[in-house]
C-alpha cells in the first residue's frame, strides 16, 4: 500500500482499519501521524455535530402551496396592512432583540484572544456589501453570518475597557441611534452609510468609541 | 407508527438543518418527508431500520428542494473556500470554526461527510444513496476532512487526485 492510498483510506474513513493499512502504518510513522490527527478530527466532528448550526431563519419556503393558502394569504395582506402602523414604530426594537439574540448564539466569540488574520477579516466581509478599512489590529473573531436574510460581519475588536461586538448591517436602516440593555449586555445600534452599525458589550467597553471608528472605518458598497 | 415518527423527528431536524443550513427550510424538509414515509409506510418492515429509512427520505427530499431552488440555497457556497480561517484560543473556540467551517463546505463534500457521521452510513450505503462509486464516495469524504482542515487553520494533506506524499 502507498501513503496515497493510505491517507484516502485514513481521510475517508478515519476509524476504518485493514490489514494493508495497518502493515503499512507499521513502517510509516508520517501516516500514523495522519491517522491520529484525523481520528481527532473526527471526535471533534462528532461533537460538532452535536447540535444544529446557529443559523437564523430565513423566509419560510414552501415546499406545496396549496389553494387555501392563497384565500389565507388574502387575510394575512390585511392583517399586515392593520399592523404595518405598529411595525413602523418599532422596528429597531425588533433588530436590537435580533442582534443579542445572534450574539448570545455565539458565546465563544467573546472568549478569542488572538488576533484574527486580514484573510479572516477579508472573508467575513465577503458578500456582506462593505469593506473595511481597519485601523485596530485587535479584532480577535471575524465571521461571515447569516442574519435577517443577509450575510453580516460579525467582529469582536478588543478595546482597553474590554471586548466590543461589532455587527456591519448593510440592510438594516435605522433613523436614529438606539441604546439597549439586555442578557447582561449594553448595546447601540447607529445609523451609518448606507445602513447601520451594531455594537455590543459585556464589560466596560466604550459602545460610543467602537462605533464612532468603525464608521470611520467601513466603506458602504454601492 | 405515528409515536416512532415523532422520536425521529429532532434527529431529522439535525441532519436536514445540517444539509440545508436553514432552521426553516429543516423544519418543512421534515415535515414533507414525515408526510412521505406516512404514506408508504409499509414499505418499512424492521421498526430498527426507521432511523435510516427516514434519514434517506430526508435527504432526497433536500435534494429535490435543492434543485428546485439552487439559486436561493447555494449562496453559502460562495463562502466555502476562506482561505485562512481564523485561528482561537479557546478549545471551545475551535469547536465554533469547524461548526463553521462545516457549514462552508460544498454541497458535494458535506452531504456524504453528514450521511456517514450524523447518518452512520458505511461509504457502500452512501454510494448507493448518491449513485456515485465506492471510490467516488471515498475521494470525497477524504477531501471533505481535508477542506475541513484547512479551514480550521491546519495543513491540508496532498490530495489524492494529484499525487500524495512521498513514503
Amino acid at each position: 500500500m502507498t501513503c496515497d492510498q493510505a491517507r484516502l483510506q485514513i481521510g475517508a474513513e478515519p476509524d476504518g482499519t485493514s490489514p494493508d493499512l495497518e502493515e503499512h502504518l507499521k513502517s510509516c510513522s508520517a501516516c500514523a501521524r495522519f491517522r491520529e490527527e484525523m481520528r481527532a478530527l473526527d471526535a471533534d466532528l462528532r461533537r460538532a455535530l452535536q447540535q444544529p448550526p446557529e443559523t437564523a431563519a430565513r423566509r419560510r419556503l414552501r415546499l406545496r402551496p396549496r389553494w387555501r393558502e392563497y384565500a389565507l394569504a388574502a387575510s394575512v395582506v390585511l392583517a399586515t396592512v392593520l399592523g404595518l402602523g405598529v411595525w413602523l414604530l418599532r422596528p429597531s426594537d425588533s433588530l436590537a432583540q435580533a442582534v443579542v439574540a445572534h450574539v448570545q448564539a455565539e458565546p465563544d466569540s467573546w472568549l478569542a484572544t488572538q488576533q484574527v488574520s486580514s484573510g479572516a477579516i477579508a472573508a467575513a466581509l465577503r458578500g456582506s456589501g462593505v469593506e473595511l478599512e481597519l485601523t485596530s489590529d485587535k479584532v480577535t473573531y471575524a465571521q461571515n453570518c447569516w442574519f435577517r436574510g443577509h450575510y453580516v460581519p460579525h467582529l469582536v475588536v478588543q478595546t482597553a475597557q474590554g471586548p466590543a461586538t461589532v455587527l456591519i448591517l448593510r440592510h438594516e436602516h435605522v433613523t436614529a441611534r438606539r441604546s439597549f440593555r439586555e442578557e447582561g449586555m449594553s448595546g447601540m445600534i447607529v445609523p451609518a452609510g448606507a445602513g447601520s452599525i451594531a455594537v455590543l458589550a459585556r464589560g466596560g467597553a466604550n459602545l460610543d468609541t467602537v462605533a464612532r471608528q468603525m464608521q470611520e472605518d467601513v466603506r458602504w458598497l454601492p | 407508527m405515528t409515536q416512532l415518527l415523532e422520536s425521529l423527528r429532532p434527529d431529522l431536524v439535525r441532519f436536514a438543518h445540517w444539509l440545508s443550513r436553514d432552521r426553516a427550510i429543516a423544519e418543512d424538509i421534515v415535515q414533507e418527508s414525515l408526510l412521505r414515509a406516512w404514506r408508504s409506510r409499509d414499505a418499512l418492515r424492521e421498526p430498527a431500520a426507521a432511523r435510516a429509512w427516514l434519514l434517506t427520505i430526508v435527504r432526497r427530499e433536500h435534494a429535490r428542494l435543492y434543485e428546485r431552488k439552487r439559486l436561493e440555497l447555494v449562496s453559502l457556497e460562495e463562502v466555502a473556500d476562506t482561505p485562512d480561517g481564523p485561528r482561537l484560543a479557546a478549545p471551545d473556540a475551535d469547536l465554533l470554526t469547524l461548526r463553521h467551517a462545516i457549514m462552508r463546505l460544498p454541497i458535494e463534500y458535506r452531504e456524504p461527510l453528514l450521511l456517514q457521521v450524523l447518518a452512520g452510513f458505511s461509504t457502500e450505503e452512501i454510494a448507493r444513496e448518491l449513485g456515485l462509486s465506492a471510490t467516488a464516495v471515498l475521494t470525497r469524504l477524504f477531501r471533505a476532512r481535508n477542506k475541513l482542515r484547512v479551514m480550521c487553520g491546519m495543513t491540508a494533506a496532498a490530495d489524492v487526485a494529484e499525487g500524495g506524499p512521498e513514503s
